[in-house]
């Protein structure tokens, strides 16, 4: 009787693990406890054990292969046996190399939220094995939310997501017009939206997310071009803008935005729009504070096509080369797997860099904000220049410039970083 | 109100409704001098005499062909056949003439006969005298299915039926005429098509009807011991059926369970389950559930035939698995 080593549920609402180490081949004997295998999503990488003895009669997948979770990763059985058993959910999944990397959302434009759910709007991006376990009930929340349920763990029979998992679900995906926008961490109350910086995508503030225990909802995006959202068309700031406006219209009740580099600008830009109820703001080495922009670091962090090539631009990102941790090259990589992506993004730096300067201004938007509004900047920021962003933070704006930290302080000065958020938050009341 | 039993309360309703309407009377084996097998007709042979409380034959199509012509030619006649395995004998009459002639007439004929009977199991009394048929007279158009599970249904109901022109199938049940219950005071009449939330809950919605009403509330009363708040409707009436107070509970709960003593296949419970399907679908969180009975004659041993109908546990378990709580049997993929 064969048994299946399953890939392990990686994240809660991803459907395929990176297979980064394979410890046993075919023919091998294990025996329970053995480490066999480790898959790797996002920031993350999972060992996964024997838990029983046998020898290895089917293994589909190679190293680099992504596997659907939940399925078997391999089948265990006695010396002689046919891996029969694992054909019918095998065969079913041809995973081929990197289709769609972990930290990849795929975009889906979701017709208006309508009541009634389409066929198209129910089509699932992701591919499924066995077709899609969800109820009509839970099938038709997701529509109204613009949720993507192929993205939703399901906790009803066989795994199904029912009705509880999209209203409790803590890391949705939610999907509107180019943009992704995702619960990192569920809560009450006003929610906090992140916003990347350029070349990033939202997977960036997990670890951040991680220590913040404010209890509000903690939602985050993809910029246009960037991780799961699509579209080429932006050619401004005031088009990123608008897109992430629309983006947020759903969400009512108020905002507090933390934005990285560029994605502080949006924040920035969002206010002077009106239409959003902003809170409170906190800006992380926030772009469209002064014309600097370290133009080569772009050029190079572009057209980077190794991991090697890519380390050595993006450590120009921090002060300490060791705070650089390897796995964020390889995620900022395997995102590149989207073909869309460097186009995409080449264009942006194009409409927002060209010649090694910021084209776009928001010390106005920040000037008039009235709420409580934090910059926080690295001293030694080689991307931007923290004196010129300094220079432009307005008085009731409160300044914390970082001393040792380059452009990602909320990499190299994690836990101050919440700190100084959270405060911001609070004061909002 | 005052607390009568359902035997009682149906007496109410007919000793009522024939000394409001000289038109109705009733006719069966052994209703006149021995006042029913089950005492429902107890003392108005006394009341109204020979001429509308009638003894009968051993003759059921007899009967029922009496009741079906008395009730054309303009009468008002309740024939009480002793088990409704029984009515089978005149289904030619029920099924051919009394649903069709309304329409067969353009409209112009009327047939307000009424077949009191009464069906399930209940004691061993094997095959023949345990069916719940319901679903044959379900199936036929121009027939009323009323199935009272309370004294209060009982007698809203069966006055209703007196009241109106077509012809109705009461099914009462053998274990309920015993059972105890609230009955308003003065005129109390229960209009057709109206269903009856007999326990109001949130998690889950539970149909059943007749005897499966009282047995599901206790495990309804079970479950809100495990923070399960059910719902329980009874349709009270299967034609007409109350389709928008199931459909709301359905879209208020998200999960449906039904419950019918009758044998599972082409029964009452698939149909209510197509018509979820079709018009509350998109609500439902979790596949509806059919607790019924099984697909075989009622045996005579008492504890098979127990096995052979919906018990508390097997409806109990349903409604787990309708909430999650317990594995679904799924489809193999």
């Amino acid at each position: 009787m064969a048994h299946p080593i399953l890939v392990p549920q990686v994240g809660q609402d991803l459907t395929e693990a990176k297979i980064v180490e394979l410890h046993v081949k075919l023919g091998d004997r294990v025996k329970k406890g053995d480490l066999v295998a480790v898959v790797e999503s996002e920031k993350a990488s999972f060992e996964v054990e024997a838990f029983a003895e046998g020898v290895v009669i089917s293994l589909p997948f190679k190293v680099d292969d992504w596997a659907p979770v939940l399925e078997p990763l391999m089948m265990l059985g006695a010396e002689d046996e046919v891996a029969t058993a694992a054909a019918p959910v095998t065969a079913g999944a041809p995973v081929a190399t990197a289709v769609a990397p972990a930290v990849a959302p795929v975009a889906v434009p979701v017709a208006a939220a309508t009541a009634v759910p389409s066929v198209a709007a129910m089509a699932s991006p992701a591919p499924v094995v066995g077709g899609l376990r969800a109820s009509p009930a839970a099938r038709v929340a997701a529509a109204k939310q613009g949720l993507d349920v192929s993205r939703i763990a399901g906790t009803g029979p066989a795994g199904a997501v029912v009705l509880r998992d999209i209203a409790a679900a803590p890391a949705l995906v939610r999907i509107s017009g180019e943009v992704t926008l995702r619960t990192l961490q569920s809560g009450q109350g006003t929610p906090v939206i992140f916003i990347h910086g350029f070349g990033a995508d939202l997977s960036a503030w997990r670890p951040l997310v991680g220590r913040i225990n404010l209890g509000l909802p903690m939602m985050a995006l993809d910029l246009p071009g960037h991780g799961g959202s699509t579209g080429q068309a932006a050619a401004s700031l005031d088009d990123i803008v608008a897109s992430v406006g629309d983006a947020l219209r759903s969400v009512t009740g108020g905002v507090h935005l933390v934005g990285h580099s560029v994605g502080a600008a949006v924040a920035m830009a969002l206010t002077a729009r009106g239409d959003l109820d902003v809170r409170s703001m906190s800006l992380l080495s926030p772009a469209g504070l002064g014309p600097t922009v370290d133009g080569a670091f772009v050029h190079g962090f572009l057209e980077a096509q190794t991991e090697a090539a890519l380390a050595a631009w993006m450590r120009r990102l921090v002060h300490d080369p060791a705070m650089l941790a390897p796995v964020l090259v390889r995620a900022t990589l395997s995102a590149r797997a989207d073909a869309g992506l460097v186009p995409a993004q080449r264009h942006i730096a194009h409409a927002l860099f060209e010649g090694g300067t910021q084209l776009f201004s928001t010390a106005a938007a920040l000037r008039a904000f009235g709420g409580p509004s934090t910059v926080i900047v690295g001293r030694e920021d080689a991307i931007l220049s923290a004196a010129e962003i300094a220079a432009a933070t307005p008085p009731q704006a409160a300044l914390h410039r970082l001393p040792g930290v380059g452009h990602l302080p909320q990499v190299e000065a994690a836990d101050l970083v919440v700190t100084l958020m959270c405060r911001t938050i609070r004061a909002a009341g | 109100m005052r607390e009568l039993m359902y035997r009682d309360a149906l007496r109410e309703a007919l000793d009522e409704e024939m000394a409001r309407d000289p038109t109705v009377f009733i006719i069966g084996e052994g209703i006149a001098e021995r006042g029913g097998s089950y005492k429902v007709t107890e003392g108005l042979l006394a009341k109204y005499g020979p001429g509308r409380v009638r003894d009968t034959p051993i003759a059921e199509a007899g009967m029922i062909g009496v009741g079906v012509g008395a009730a054309i030619a303009g009468a008002r006649p309740v024939v009480e056949i002793l088990y409704v395995d029984f009515a089978m004998l005149g289904m030619d009459m029920i099924v051919n003439q009394a649903a069709k002639f309304r329409l067969m007439t353009g409209g112009e004929g009327r047939v307000p006969f009424i077949m009191r009977t009464q069906g399930g199991t209940g004691g061993g009394v094997a095959a023949q005298h345990s069916q719940s048929l319901e679903a044959l007279f379900y199936h036929i158009p121009g027939l009323r299915v009323v199935m009272p599970s309370t004294p209060a249904d009982a007698k809203g109901l069966l006055k209703h039926a007196l009241r109106q022109d077509d012809p109705v199938m009461f099914l009462e049940h053998k274990h309920l005429y015993m059972t105890k219950g609230m009955v308003p005071d003065g005129e109390h009449i229960v209009e057709f098509g109206k269903g009856d939330i007999k326990r109001a809950g949130s998690d889950v919605t539970v149909i059943a009807w007749s005897n499966m009403v009282p047995r599901t509330l206790v495990v309804a009363e079970d479950l809100a011991a495990e923070g399960i708040s059910v719902e329980v409707i009874d349709p009270r009436t299967l034609v007409p059926l109350d389709r928008a107070m199931i459909l709301n509970s359905v879209a208020k709960t998200r999960r449906c369970v039904i419950v019918q003593e009758a044998n599972r296949r082409g029964g009452v419970a698939s149909d209510i389950s197509s018509i979820i399907m079709e018009e509350g679908f998109w609500h439902l969180d979790a596949p509806v559930e059919i607790v019924a009975g099984l697909d075989i004659p009622i045996p005579f041993n008492l504890a098979l035939e127990q096995a052979s109908v919906p018990q508390k546990p097997g409806i109990k378990a349903a409604i787990r698995r309708a909430l999650h709580l317990e594995p679904a049997a799924l489809a193999a993929e």
